[in-house]
């Protein structure tokens, strides 16, 4: 087990296996069923979102308990635009401002937010993010002419008028004809490769001198603040920047459900997202992905059992669970593993030295 | 109604309202100056508790009577919650306790979920009433201000509780007790306090206090899961502004705040009934902006 792990350690082996996962992500819509892509594609609306939330929360330790609000947010500045709009003398255009929209007005206040609220330490910025869903439900409610009020906005079959003055039907979503694809595969195809994207530019901002900075004011803020780095400037700037995650989230769900409610914000989501978030690993970008999949897959396995009641029961017991035994998330299992297994065989030296190893990732996590 | 009544009346509304959401600052407030942590779980601990009132009540009233199941109900749901506090922190919480702080929110976030979800698994997540023995319409005129028995009865008990627990932190030894670990545990299980019962009578009474807070909400809306989550965003924004450490503080300020977002509501065309939850975080954000550590709190340093 210890060869097998360390195997997978080393720097060509990972390039391998990243590669293949790459190309298994790409040959998969092909060949699998509808279902199977969809909820792939819901996978990675939701690591995003949970990627987003581990650059506040894992990378800089600040607990933001309203992550959510930024994905219900995003999801109504890329669905407006397009609701209203695409189809018309915009056409393809809308989807574009509806983009650019879920990515600006999430960051923007995402901004403000933080300017107040990163003033508060730990538990006080806590008790202040848990209030976004609770007021961000009743704002999108009460904009209804904007949001759709209870029933939302769905695009699925969004009515256009034709250069001939005639009305169409049309999903903005839909596979173009020329791509010879189902709409399940454009649609995991839109969300898989912009998640990708995502997830590159996270992958350089948390080894870069940003993600430096963030990890030193999440070890000690004092420290950073005699070391040069304004705690305050970048612990609001992780904020932003996951807003804007959060954001494209939005949009992402937008890609591949057509449809978005003040439901999508609500204060239970925000919960399960940070569960998601710890259960898959705090500050690690394979623990983002376990995170989306976290989210999804238990709702959907609950539900696919009959069991749907049990589905709160489940997350609450597997994120405890989690925290008595894995602090580190299931992102950190081959490290735990590895020291298990470590220290069965190869006696004193060689345990000691692992768990050593393994303390200093703890206080980073 | 004049104008000047209708004024009146949403104060004394608001009073009502706000002693609901000083029940659950109260009990946060308990929580956090014994273990030093905030309890996201609060609101659900509430909710189970209110449940269990209202089980044992519909148990006992068919043989002692509506107004003696109530009290019975209310009694032993109140002590079962002070055991369910107490084991809560010694098999669950006292792991994470002196640990990372965001570990813990994450660890009371785990636990609100796991309590919403065997709710909803026992008494389902439908809205169930509570028997009580007054209805949550009945209610009198005093000078034309229609105050309800509901309101009476809430903000009484509130204040009472209020007066107990502040004279409980200052005046009794096993508030100093409590005090002391929350400040430093290690100096305080030096000078002969037991920490571990400290942090379990701490969380126990908490949980009965919530408990309180959750039939007296009970009383006038019908129970569900999920009574709690606004609530404890109100009583959150309410141990900010009055201080965690000060159980008049986080009153008052509940007070203030749930007549604050009753005038707004009524007076403000934008807010209006549905967006009055949004007010007193506006109001917060000024004042953290102003006074980062509450109005009632005092500074802390933090040394490195």
């Amino acid at each position: 087990m210890n060869a097998v792990v360390e195997f997978f350690g080393r720097t060509w082996v990972r390039g391998v296996v990243l590669a293949i996962a790459l190309v298994v992500l790409l040959v998969l819509p092909l060949v699998s069923d509808p279902h199977t892509n969809q909820t792939i594609s819901h996978i990675a609306v939701f690591a995003v979102a949970v990627l987003g939330l581990n650059i506040v929360m894992g990378y800089t330790g600040q607990v933001s308990l309203g992550h959510i609000f930024f994905v219900g947010l995003g999801a109504y500045c890329a669905i407006i635009p397009i609701y209203y709009w695409w189809g018309g003398s915009l056409a393809e255009g809308a989807i574009v401002i509806g983009f650019v929209l879920s990515l600006v007005i999430p960051g923007v206040v995402g901004l403000v937010v933080a300017l107040a609220a990163v003033r508060l330490r730990g538990l006080a910025l806590a008790m202040v993010t848990i209030a976004l869903p609770i007021i961000g439900v009743p704002l999108a409610k009460r904009l209804g002419d904007l949001t759709g009020g209870n029933e939302g906005l769905s695009i699925r079959r969004l009515a256009y008028e034709g250069s001939d003055g005639e009305t169409y039907r049309g999903n903005p979503f839909g596979a173009p004809s020329w791509s010879g694809l189902d709409n399940d595969q454009w649609q995991y195809y839109l969300a898989v490769l912009l998640a990708l994207l995502f997830f590159a530019l996270a992958y350089f901002l948390v080894r870069g001198k940003f993600g430096r900075a963030f990890a030193i004011v999440k070890a000690n803020e004092a420290v950073a603040g005699s070391m040069g780095i304004d705690p305050y400037r970048y612990k609001v700037l992780a904020f932003t920047i996951s807003g804007i995650y959060g954001g494209a989230a939005g949009f992402l769900y937008v890609v591949v459900l057509q449809y978005t409610s003040s439901e999508t914000l609500s204060f239970g989501h925000s919960i399960e997202l940070v569960i998601a978030t710890i259960v898959g690993g705090a500050g690690s970008i394979v623990g983002s992905i376990l995170g989306g999949a976290f989210y999804v897959l238990v709702p959907q396995l609950t539900n696919a059992w009959g069991l749907s009641q049990y589905t709160l029961v489940a997350q609450g017991v597997i994120i405890l669970l989690v925290l008595f035994l894995l602090p580190g998330g299931l992102a950190s299992l081959p490290r735990v593993i590895r020291r298990l297994t470590g220290r069965r065989r190869g006696g004193q030296h060689v345990g000691s030295r692992e768990r050593a190893e393994s303390t200093s990732g703890n206080t980073k996590n | 109604m004049n104008a000047f009544g209708t004024f009146v009346q949403l104060i004394v509304d608001g009073l009502a309202q706000g002693s609901l959401y000083a029940a659950l600052a109260l009990a946060l407030v308990l929580v956090n100056q014994a273990t030093g942590l905030i309890n996201f779980a609060q609101g659900g601990m509430a909710v189970l508790g209110a449940y269990i009132g209202m089980s044992v009540g519909n148990l006992v009233i068919p043989s002692v009577g509506p107004i003696a199941g109530v009290l019975i109900g209310i009694v032993v749901a109140v002590v079962v919650s002070f055991f369910i506090g107490a084991l809560i922190e010694r098999f669950i919480m006292r792991r994470f306790q002196g640990g990372d702080e965001d570990t813990s929110v994450v660890a009371t976030i785990g636990l609100l979920t796991l309590i919403t979800g065997l709710v909803g698994i026992i008494w389902g997540f439908n809205f169930i009433p509570y028997p009580f023995f007054f209805g949550s319409g009945e209610s009198f005129t005093i000078a034309g201000i229609a105050i309800s028995v509901w309101s009476l009865t809430t903000f009484l008990t509130i204040v009472a509780l209020m007066i107990v627990l502040q004279i409980l932190f200052q005046k009794t030894k096993l508030g100093l007790g409590l005090r002391a670990v929350a400040d430093n545990p290690r100096s305080a299980a030096l000078s002969g306090v037991r920490v571990g019962g400290m942090l379990m009578i701490g969380w126990g009474l908490a949980a009965a206090l919530g408990t309180i807070a959750g039939i007296l909400l009970a009383a006038k809306v019908q129970l569900n899961p999920n009574n709690f989550d606004a609530i404890l965003v109100y009583a959150l924004a309410a141990v900010i502004i009055g201080g965690l450490d000060s159980p008049i503080g986080a009153v008052v300020a509940a007070w203030g705040i749930a007549i604050i977002e009753n005038l707004a509501g009524t007076y403000l065309e934008f807010i209006g009934h549905d967006l009055k939850v949004a007010v007193p975080f506006i109001l917060l954000f000024i004042l953290l902006i102003l006074r980062p550590q509450g109005l009632f709190g005092r500074k802390r340093v933090v040394r490195v």
